[in-house]
């Protein structure tokens, strides 16, 4: 088990939004988060990262243990040097050019030597497509670009795991496509990827497991094929009637 | 009276004035040492409503900004005296608290006034940097130190450059204020110059000139440095 998240839970406030999530990940695992806006998924994104403290929960990730509440600074470090994230609005560093944005977690976060982080940046911006890119600023580039820029990013960092948290949501339709593309691309070479997404295309082709929350709690999980085709819960039958078009014919 | 300007006391006093200008910048830059920083953390502060601090920092903008530079220096000026005499007197410190120099007085109340300044000033730059480029770093694994000098430190700075300048270039005009602390500042040297042969036109000419050119010559700096700086956000617009 590469990545094991028991019982978390998560409040803002007076409202609930995590109530008690269990999630395992297995290396070279492609897992999908469904669910309807406000079921919780970015949140618990978020808290395997620590972008937000859990107020309950437990984390196991490769060697290191530690309660997602009270972990300790050196925990929480150590974590985020094993994850890498892609972020829905792609939060490039805006004062770095493309390639400066690939490696300043290299050379600052792991002190690697410049020249090899160029290298290792390079490399990581010809897979998603922008060799010619490497000196523009986010500024000059697509969303599309920009969000492949963040995949790099991710890429370059070598990570256990890469958490993508709804990529392709604030991009023009036309510029989805690009984003996929590379995404299944990565998938393809083995990378553990946990995916937050609306992109029912990616859940089905890509996915080896698609999980689906609502109201705070994994409804129910299952391959591709057992969550489109043959959806055991109420919720989750409702939910996909809602989110594919009505002649939506699977072919699994 | 009517022969006009005396053109040559004008020269003359222009150089008088001119001799001051190390006093004025020096003050300026020891005002903005202790200003920069400080108005960044409290800027900090203010932004993560951090307890008690953040309401402190708000109490002194609106203290510092509701009264005039002149009568905080004043209140400095005739306050620290009587605080520095009980303080040597209690510690039988051998020292007249009269021959303080009064640049202290001066490096205390401009490095005051110009931290309530930029705290407001870098409120708003920090503001304009999304908190998910703090993620993204925090991500990536950089640390809070980190994440700040490398990503939300230099485009705070570029926001906030314009208005860093506006803030220089009243501090360099208000240590004119010196004066009354007796200050060998550019205003009062060219006032005891006038004070010989009544010459006050000329002298208020020449200060008027001194000040202009510094001021000019420092917001042409700034510029400078803000174009360099912003070669980011130059590019696309």
């Amino acid at each position: 088990m590469m990545l094991e998240i028991t019982n978390i839970h998560k409040s803002f406030g007076e409202n609930e939004i995590l109530k008690g999530v269990d999630l395992k990940i297995e290396k070279g695992d492609v897992v999908v988060i469904l669910g309807p806006s406000g079921s919780g998924k970015t949140t618990l994104l978020r808290c395997i990262n620590f972008l937000e403290k859990a107020d309950q929960g437990h984390a196991i990730f490769g060697d290191i243990d530690v309660n997602l509440k009270t972990a300790s600074k050196k925990a929480i470090h150590g974590i985020r040097q094993k994850i890498a994230f892609v972020f829905q609005n792609y939060n490039l560093f805006n004062n770095k050019t493309a390639l400066e944005n690939v490696t300043e977690g290299l050379v600052i976060g792991r002190k690697i030597a410049k020249a090899e982080a160029n290298e290792i940046g390079k490399k990581a911006l010809d897979k998603v497509g922008l060799s010619e890119k490497y000196n523009a600023y986010p500024i000059e580039l697509s969303g599309g670009q920009q969000q492949r820029v963040g995949i790099a990013r991710a890429v370059a960092l070598n990570p256990d795991i890469i958490l993508f948290d709804e990529p392709t949501s604030a991009l023009d339709p036309e510029l989805v496509g690009e984003v996929l593309t590379v995404m299944k691309q990565i998938a393809k070479e083995g990378t553990t990827m946990l995916v937050v997404t609306h992109e029912m295309s990616f859940a089905k082709d890509v996915a080896n497991r698609v999980i689906f929350m609502d109201a705070g709690v994994v409804v129910e999980e299952g391959s591709p094929k057992d969550i489109f085709v043959k959806p055991k819960e109420e919720r989750t039958r409702k939910f996909l009637k809602r989110v594919l078009p009505e002649d939506y014919i699977f072919y699994i | 009276m009517s022969e006009g300007l005396d053109y040559k006391f004008l020269v003359e006093t222009f150089f008088v004035a001119l001799s001051g200008v190390p006093t004025a910048l020096f003050i300026t830059i020891v005002a903005l040492l202790v200003a920069l920083p400080l108005g960044f953390l409290l800027a900090l502060t203010r932004i993560n409503q951090f307890p008690v601090l953040d309401r402190v920092a708000q109490i002194y903008v609106s203290f510092v900004r509701g009264t005039p530079v002149i009568i905080q220096i004043f209140i400095i000026y005739s306050s620290v005296p009587l605080l520095l005499a009980s303080i040597f007197e209690k510690y039988n410190i051998e020292m007249n608290v009269y021959d303080v120099n009064p640049i202290w007085y001066a490096f205390i109340v401009f490095s005051l006034n110009t931290t309530a300044i930029l705290i407001e000033v870098f409120r708003s730059a920090i503001s304009t940097v999304s908190k998910g480029q703090l993620e993204a770093a925090y991500s990536v694994g950089l640390t809070n130190v980190q994440a700040f000098r490398r990503i939300i430190i230099p485009q705070t700075l570029v926001v906030a450059l314009p208005n860093i300048c506006t803030a220089t270039v009243n501090l360099i005009k208000a240590t004119s204020l010196g004066y009354a602390l007796s200050l060998q500042e550019i205003t009062l040297r060219a006032k005891v110059a006038a004070n010989v042969g009544y010459n006050y036109v000329e002298a208020y000419i020449d200060i008027f000139l001194v000040y202009l050119i510094l001021c000019s010559l420092v917001e042409y700096l700034f510029k400078l440095y803000e174009k360099r700086l912003s070669r980011y956000r130059a590019v696309g617009i």
